[in-house]
């Protein structure tokens, strides 16, 4: 019951936000709004929808949040949602840092378990920034902190004795990419590619690369 | 920026919320996420071979002729099939074992393995549960297991009285290479296989963390039976614990060393009989034809309604088969 409440206090709290790929010059001072649509690969294959609010501070930052499902019969037995911000750490001429952190909350639903998941995604993006296009490179890691494990009738069928319940630590995975972005007006269109491998940086994830297409519009 | 601190409060309460408020498991704890092997749990029955400890049971009477039960995978189990111990009623001896780093076995280092240990490691239980120099040995190998017994058959063949082979996955390792992409077909738009790859971002295992790698091989299981598969399971079959460790040593070796079991084969005599499900549609006929022309004498039965788990779905067909075969050869 008492994971049941989280769960639901967490996914009310985030499926209303979602976080974006910024170009800092294109992004108008008057511009606050960010919405996001993207479909990609990220583990699977997924798409995804976001928002970002920037803050009236003399640095940029951006609040983010973004939820994202894989395709599939079954809607919601899988997502992901991430909450968190980007902040503008470097600017010198047309070259930019931005470090980006968020915390996840994930789920994993099949015939065998299903899995929750709490972790932290903390990645840096630099490049070159122009307010009609930019070009960045981009390393992150993907924490999964803990992970609730309830194993399904089937797998106990074959296994009695397993345990549910709360798995730490449960895993990691680097990721290393490009990502670029054109802009018209108030939208944005941004591709990432990149390289996924696990925190012992030898063994791979079945799907080891990730892409990302999104559209953005600034308001 | 008092809303990001507010954020920050609350993720950071919500984790703290769940560190204290549940039992925290390792992953690695034997038993937790995957059942304990015969290493972690001396009940279970185990053998003591080849400087490892397989888990093992023989049915019938020791003195009659043997007959050895090989697994797929390569990692599986032995339990879908454990219904072939009724060839125990007819006069047989019949011994199971979950391979080196499979099933309940024992697990070792990735970097220990190799096709001649598993070939090595089947000598020496034929060789444990052996009661005479006389005594008649038959290999019935399911899939990988079936690659395996051939190995076996090719190293020894005059070891063998009699092969049985239930859709052994390429014998040659082109032929391994044809079969595989045919059976083994992503569709990354699918429930299955986003359920088989999704899982990646919650459990991460390193090379040797047999525990959580073993279990999310036990999950990805699911996918061998998704709706549509081209190999014409029906379902879900019952299993201990899948080796994830030994499967992806040995698929590096067979990268790597392109293996070949056929080079030795026609020194083997004795018909063999191939099995094949008429549902699996990356077999069939032409595959079996194919495997028996590296045989002297073969013999090819069709198993009608069923795919490739045949030894769990349809073992009530394949069983007079086999025991024909067996009867003809003992």
């Amino acid at each position: 019951m008492k994971s049941k409440i989280l769960y639901s206090v967490i996914f009310i709290i985030t499926m209303n936000t979602y976080g974006q790929n910024i170009n800092w010059r294109s992004l108008k001072s008057e511009q606050k709004h960010l919405f996001t649509i993207n479909f990609g690969f990220d583990y699977a294959s997924a798409v995804g929808l976001g928002y970002g609010y920037k803050l009236n501070s003399n640095i940029p930052i951006v609040l983010n949040a973004e939820m994202s499902m894989p395709f599939g019969q079954k809607i919601t037995d899988d997502f992901k949602t991430k909450i968190g911000g980007q902040i503008e750490v470097l600017h010198i001429s047309d070259f930019s840092t931005t470090i980006k952190a968020y915390s996840i909350f994930r789920r994993n639903g099949s015939e065998f378990n299903r899995l929750l998941n709490f972790g932290s995604e903390f990645s840096i993006v630099s490049g070159y920034y122009s307010p009609n296009w930019n070009v960045a490179g981009e390393f992150g890691f993907d924490k999964a902190i803990v992970t609730h494990v309830k194993h399904s009738d089937l797998m106990r069928q074959n296994n009695p004795d397993l345990k549910n319940g709360w798995y730490i630590p449960t895993g990691g995975n680097f990721s290393l990419g490009i990502q670029t972005s054109y802009s018209i007006g108030n939208n944005d269109l941004s591709l990432k590619l990149g390289t996924l491998i696990q925190q012992d940086l030898k063994s791979k994830p079945l799907l080891p690369y990730y892409t990302e297409l999104a559209y953005t519009k600034r308001l | 920026m008092k809303l990001t601190f507010m954020m920050l409060r609350f993720v950071c309460l919500t984790l703290i919320m769940v560190h204290y408020s549940c039992e925290e498991i390792d992953p690695n704890e034997p038993g937790a996420l995957v059942p304990k092997t015969v290493e972690q749990d001396l009940n279970l029955p185990s053998i003591d071979v080849n400087g490892t400890k397989l888990h093992s049971e023989s049915f019938g009477d020791p003195t009659n002729s043997m007959v050895v039960f090989l697994h797929g995978g390569p990692g599986a189990d032995y339990r879908n099939a454990i219904a072939a111990k009724q060839l125990s009623s007819n006069g047989y001896f019949v011994i199971f074992y979950d391979q080196r780093g499979s099933g309940l076995s024992k697990r070792h280092k990735k970097n220990s393995y190799s096709i001649q240990l598993m070939i090595d490691d089947l000598s020496a239980v034929i060789e444990h549960y052996r009661t005479s120099p006389n005594q008649k040995i038959f290999l019935i190998g399911h899939s990988w297991g079936g690659m395996l017994a051939t190995a076996f058959v090719n190293q020894y063949p005059n070891k063998v009285a009699g092969l049985v082979l239930a859709e052994a996955g390429g014998l040659t390792y082109d032929d391994f290479t044809k079969y595989g992409e045919s059976s083994k077909k992503l569709n990354l738009f699918s429930e299955t296989t986003n359920d088989v790859i999704y899982v990646d971002q919650f459990f991460t295992g390193s090379e040797n963390q047999h525990e959580l790698l073993d279990y999310k091989l036990n999950i990805r299981s699911s996918f061998s039976y998704a709706e549509g598969n081209d190999e014409g399971i029906e379902g879900p079959s019952p299993f201990w614990r899948n080796g994830a460790v030994v499967l992806f040593a040995l698929a590096d070796i067979a990268e790597k060393d392109k293996f070949d079991f056929t080079t030795n084969l026609n020194q083997f005599n004795k018909k063999v009989l191939l099995l094949y499900g008429e549902r699996n549609k990356s077999y069939g006929l032409t595959f079996a034809q194919k495997e028996a022309g590296y045989f002297n004498n073969s013999q090819i039965e069709k198993i009608e309604g069923t795919g490739h788990e045949m030894f769990y779905f349809k073992w009530d067909v394949i069983y007079p088969k086999i025991l024909n075969y067996l009867n003809s050869l003992n």
